[in-house]
Order: structure tokens, then C-alpha cells, then sequence
């Protein structure tokens, strides 16, 4: 686990993230536009400290980590934790370069997120928190399928003030309902083989 | 880090936890009693492990904890974990391993005492925790010091046939009852 593979977007793939990546990863958690907009994956570092990060989460049993691309350039990451006994997923991270914001990545890359959570891992759930005024990752959310369960007030600190955390869950049956056409695989007809 | 030495009611108080303290607590979370609202009930359960979580968790600098003692017993287990010092926002557990004697009060006075020291000793902005909703007991230990749900999660473990939700609380210092 712990690295992740391959999962195709319309645009963006998420795929098997390398070494090379890091300094991007670097630059955007030190991107204030980033950390105005979530929690950071790992402070701003040093190389080295990356390299370790990334032998570190390359060992995770939990933990799954992926580079984001487009048109052959990296454009992000998505970082989560599968729960224990396999029955759901806390999605973590998804950052987009912010000097890529406002093409469609987020929610191309959040689709075919959750097409693998559900129609590839038959995962139960999908969990997220998301600071109250991201108003364009909320409305992602809300797209595909997400709906608050609480809301924790004065979570995160920036600015010179606190803001809330609104807490959110996709069940697999909204999926299915809502996502019903979005398959990896065409389905086979009975008995078919490849 | 482990917490220091904090005297409560009732024969209650929260000690820095020892290494024997530690090498309980296997027997106490693998008991149907204990796990009815928690834990898998199977795990790493050595103790090698052990001796591991106790050497981390007092090098740690983002969580404290303590044992909970009664009438000068180990019984169970508290703390405020994964510490945010920017954000002053930690997320708690309590653990009381000796179901024999669940109804006394304990978590109640160990919630209070942890919660106090969580304001005025540590400086936190707010404490958070998970709590299952049918545990009514520790539910309540947590709102006696100030807890307030922020939400449920619904359908979140599931034990016996039946699928149960997960409360969600936090407290700030302005909700510690003044005379807790």
C-alpha cells in the first residue's frame, strides 16, 4: 500500500509519486495560499527531511499517498488513511497547485478518487474535514456526495484567528446513487473473460 | 510526555504512568467489558510493544498522558493526544480498565483533573474527542467538565448486530464549570 498507484482522471491522474516530486511537495506547503486553504501535509523542509518523509510514508500499512499530474506536468497531491478492518477512508490531503486553481482539477481528481474508494476498494465510507470558508472545496464535497456530520468551532488558526471545521461523510450507497455510471472497467457480460 | 502528579476527589488521581502500568493495560483493553465501546480487541499485544509505547509516549512533545490511579491502584488510563501547539487544540481518551468497578465515578474526576490541568497548566484553546454515543457513562464524565457534542457520526461500529453512532464533543476553558 502506502504508495499509490495509478487512477485515472478526464484531465488529471493520480499516480505513483517519486523523489523527483518532493520539491514541488515543499513549495506548496510553504504556498501561504495553501495553508490559508487547509492543514498542511508536512511543514517546509529541508531535502533530506523530504527523502525521509517519503521512506517513512512509503512504509505506511494505513497511510496512501499520490502525485497528481496533468498534461505531463505535477500538479498535486492527494494523502489519506484507510480506516483499520478496511471499511473506510479518511481522506486527508488534496492539493492542487494553487497556480492551477480554478480548472476543474479538484473535482476531477476527487471523482475518480472515489470511483477507486468505492468501485475498486468496495470501501463503506469516505470521511473528510474541511475548514468552514473553503467555499470551493465544500462545494466539491457537496458534488460529490458528502454531507456534514458536525462542525467543530475554532479548529484551525490563521490570520490572526480561529476558524470552524465542518466534518463530512460520503456512504458508499450515495455513490452508487449518484455515480452510477462512473466504472473504471467496463462491466463484462456473464461469463465473459478478458 | 507524561503528566505529573494531579490529586483529585474521592480517592482519585492522575499519576505519570510506569512501565508496569503500562504492561496492565494489555489485559485490560483485550476484555469484552473494556471493548464493548472500544478497540478491536486484538493487536500488537506484547510486551515488547509495551516497553515501546512507553519509551515513545514519554519522548513525545504532542501528547500527555497519565494513569488514572484509585485509592493508590492503577485502574485505567488518560491523556491528550496529537497536540497542536499552534492551533492549542489536542484530541482526549480516557480508558478505565477495571470494569469492576465502572459506576464510581472514576472517569468523572479523571476527565475533571485532566481537563483543568488542559487549561490552566498547558494553555490549550480546546480539547476534542470521539466518544461511542451508547457509552453514556463516559459521555456523561465528559460533559460534566465541559464537553459540548459538536456532532454525531452515524453508523460508525458496530457490535452484536447493531450499528452504532459515534458522538463528537469538544470544550473550551469558558465551558469548565466554574466550580468543577
Amino acid at each position: 500500500m502506502a504508495l499509490g498507484g495509478t487512477i485515472r482522471g478526464k484531465k488529471p491522474t493520480l499516480r505513483l509519486p517519486v523523489e523527483a516530486d518532493l520539491a514541488a511537495y515543499n513549495e506548496w506547503m510553504a504556498d501561504l495560499r495553501v495553508r490559508r486553504a487547509h492543514s498542511v501535509w508536512h511543514e517546509p523542509a529541508m531535502p533530506a527531511t523530504w527523502k525521509e518523509r517519503f521512506k517513512e510514508v512509503a512504509k505506511e500499512k494505513q497511510a496512501v499517498l499520490w502525485s497528481i499530474e496533468a498534461d505531463g506536468k505535477l500538479i498535486g497531491l492527494a494523502f489519506g488513511y484507510i480506516w483499520g478492518l478496511w471499511s473506510g477512508f479518511d481522506l486527508s490531503q488534496l492539493v492542487i497547485d494553487p497556480d492551477q486553481w480554478r480548472k476543474g482539477y479538484g473535482f476531477d481528481v476527487a471523482l475518480a478518487l472515489h470511483r477507486y474508494l468505492f468501485d475498486y476498494l468496495d470501501l463503506r465510507r469516505s470521511d473528510l474535514e474541511l475548514r468552514a470558508d473553503n467555499a470551493a472545496a465544500l462545494r466539491i464535497a457537496d458534488r460529490l456526495g458528502y454531507v456534514e456530520y458536525a462542525r467543530g468551532h475554532e479548529v484551525a488558526y490563521r490570520d490572526g484567528a480561529y476558524v470552524d471545521q465542518v466534518r463530512l461523510l460520503m456512504e458508499k450507497e450515495t455513490w452508487q446513487e449518484r455515480w452510477l455510471g462512473e466504472r473504471e472497467y467496463a462491466p463484462l457480460s456473464p461469463g465473459a473473460t478478458l | 510526555m507524561f503528566g505529573p502528579t494531579l490529586a483529585g476527589r474521592n480517592g482519585v488521581s492522575l499519576i505519570p504512568p510506569t512501565l508496569e502500568h503500562y504492561k496492565l493495560r494489555t489485559s485490560w483493553v483485550v476484555a469484552p467489558e473494556v471493548g464493548r465501546f472500544w478497540g478491536p480487541r486484538f493487536g500488537e499485544l506484547t510486551e515488547e510493544r509495551q516497553e515501546k509505547r512507553f519509551k515513545d509516549t514519554a519522548e513525545s512533545n504532542t501528547e500527555i498522558e497519565w494513569s488514572t490511579a484509585y485509592e493508590g491502584e492503577p485502574v485505567g488510563y488518560t491523556g491528550i493526544f496529537g497536540i497542536d501547539w499552534v492551533r492549542r487544540d489536542g484530541e482526549s481518551g480516557i480508558i478505565i480498565g477495571r470494569h469492576d468497578l465502572y459506576g464510581r465515578g472514576i472517569a468523572s474526576e479523571a476527565v475533571r483533573l485532566r481537563t483543568d490541568f488542559a487549561w490552566s497548566e498547558l494553555r490549550l484553546h480546546r480539547v476534542h474527542n470521539w466518544i461511542a454515543h451508547a457509552n453514556r457513562g463516559s459521555r456523561r464524565a465528559n460533559e460534566k467538565s465541559g464537553y459540548k457534542q459538536m456532532g454525531l457520526q452515524p453508523r460508525t461500529f458496530f457490535r452484536s448486530g447493531e450499528w452504532y453512532d459515534e458522538w463528537l464533543g469538544e470544550a473550551f476553558p469558558h465551558t469548565f464549570p466554574e466550580k468543577a
